[in-house]
């Protein structure tokens, strides 16, 4: 299964980067051969909409699944539109290669709703 | 130290269509009198024959027209454009996508686009879609209104709840008191509290702004960073110090004022004819001429026209 998870750093043993929209790197993983592709997230500085350009990111490598920490509103229904699946919760202090193992083992849960608020990006740009 | 823009960007940010003078009554702190001082001088200015608007720009809650008691009437929607995809065009190039600086538009794979995020009207996505897909939606920001009332004209701009961008009701509401400038002597903008993009979109063009405050910890506060943004705007800034008598640090407010170049005009002391008057729905000016903050009041007026108007 192809799945992306947010990273602080481009290899399978980096920390998990809580963030979605403003995660550094995306990591393309196959669950079965923990083949991965690293991403840097070029959105991370966005001033605005951070989110919904990341799950265009994600969504335009055919992942059907996101691991992260937490989602915004916008980035949850993007994810939503493009039918991928979205984990959330988890955790900042496990690497990719543990981020996987307990997915495999169904640690995570299958989020129904974004994370409160307008995710954890900063708000920037004009207003 | 404040770093100001360049002096071309300034000149941008001030660019006038109209020749009258513009004057605003902002100061970073809610509550602290703005419409009240804006009320007042905008009616003294009236009482001396001349014709005043008076721009109520706190889009998110006006409230110039109860202090006047004068019904909002003449009101024009603030329109936006939203774009709307039309699926039987659409060739799913993603150009839309691409081009949108807000990253409001997300395309599933396959999939037309859709917009998810917050739209702010700039039609780039229609300009750039080669297959002529996207058409022109429209979305309703806000109303400007125009009253008018002897001397005084009052515009008011009010966004519908939840809307984010309340700047282009106060840009739309500023392009309608431009165009009725012919009929107008003096323009009195009442800013919102704050110091955010509606604030600054306020203060754009005008030649000099008042900064209400009060002696408080959060008076002094909030005038700091009033103060701080007219600079960086390079705006002339004048303090009007309002309930003045009140027990707080009165010499911290002339330290920040003389940081930032400015300096306490006038002071207003607490005053119980200003209270009934407000209470009742007229400015003081009109109904106790001879109350103590009438004559502050009066005198800043007389100031103003003798700068600006004569």
């Amino acid at each position: 299964m192809k799945i992306c998870i947010t990273s602080t750093g481009s290899g399978i043993d980096a920390r998990v980067d809580e963030r979605f929209g403003r995660a550094s790197y995306f990591l393309i993983v196959d669950t079965d051969t923990l083949e991965f592709e690293a991403i840097k997230n070029p959105a991370q500085a966005a001033a605005q909409g951070a989110g919904i350009s990341a799950a265009q990111v994600v969504s335009d490598k055919g992942v059907e699944a996101v691991l992260t920490g937490s989602i915004g509103p916008n980035a949850f229904n993007a994810l939503r539109s493009a039918k991928i699946k979205v984990y959330q919760g988890v955790s900042g202090a496990d690497t990719i290669r543990d981020a996987i193992e307990k997915f495999k083992k169904g640690e995570y849960k299958e989020a129904s709703f974004p994370s409160g608020g307008r995710g954890r990006g900063f708000r920037g740009g004009m207003w | 130290m404040v770093n100001t823009f360049d002096k071309h960007l300034i000149e941008v940010i001030h660019q006038k269509s109209i020749k009258i003078p513009i004057i605003a009554v902002t100061g970073g702190k809610g509550g602290v009198g703005k419409s009240t001082v804006a009320v007042n001088i905008a009616d003294a200015i009236v009482q001396m024959g001349y014709k005043v608007a008076l721009v109520d720009a706190d889009v998110d809650a006006p409230n110039d027209h109860i202090l006047l008691d004068i019904p909002l009437e003449n009101s024009i929607e603030v329109i936006n454009t939203l774009p709307l995809i039309n699926y039987g065009r659409c060739t799913k190039c993603r150009k839309c996508v691409d081009i949108c600086r807000r990253n409001a538009l997300f395309q599933p794979e396959n999939s037309f686009p859709i917009l998810i995020g917050e739209c702010n009207g700039c039609e780039a996505c229609i300009l750039i879609c080669p297959s002529d897909a996207i058409d022109r939606g429209k979305r309703i920001l806000g109303k400007v209104y125009m009253s008018k009332r002897d001397g005084l004209t009052l515009f008011t701009g009010e966004i519908v709840p939840g809307a984010e961008e309340s700047a282009f009701v106060v840009n739309a509401l500023k392009n309608r008191v431009f165009e009725e400038a012919n009929d107008l002597d003096i323009i009195i903008v009442d800013t919102s509290p704050g110091t955010h993009c509606n604030v600054i979109n306020a203060v754009r063009a005008v030649d000099i702004a008042f900064a209400v405050t009060e002696p408080t910890p959060l008076g002094i506060h909030d005038l700091k960073l009033i103060l701080k943004l007219l600079k960086k705007l390079q705006i002339e800034s004048k303090i009007v110090l309002n309930r003045s008598d009140l027990p707080g640090p009165k010499g911290q407010i002339n330290f920040i004022a003389k940081a930032y170049d400015s300096n306490i005009i006038v002071d207003i002391p607490m005053d119980d004819e200003l209270l009934k008057s407000y209470i009742i729905g007229i400015p003081v000016v009109r109904m106790y001429p001879k109350a103590l903050s009438s004559i502050k009041f009066f005198n800043m007026a007389k100031e103003i026209v003798e700068r600006f108007l004569q």
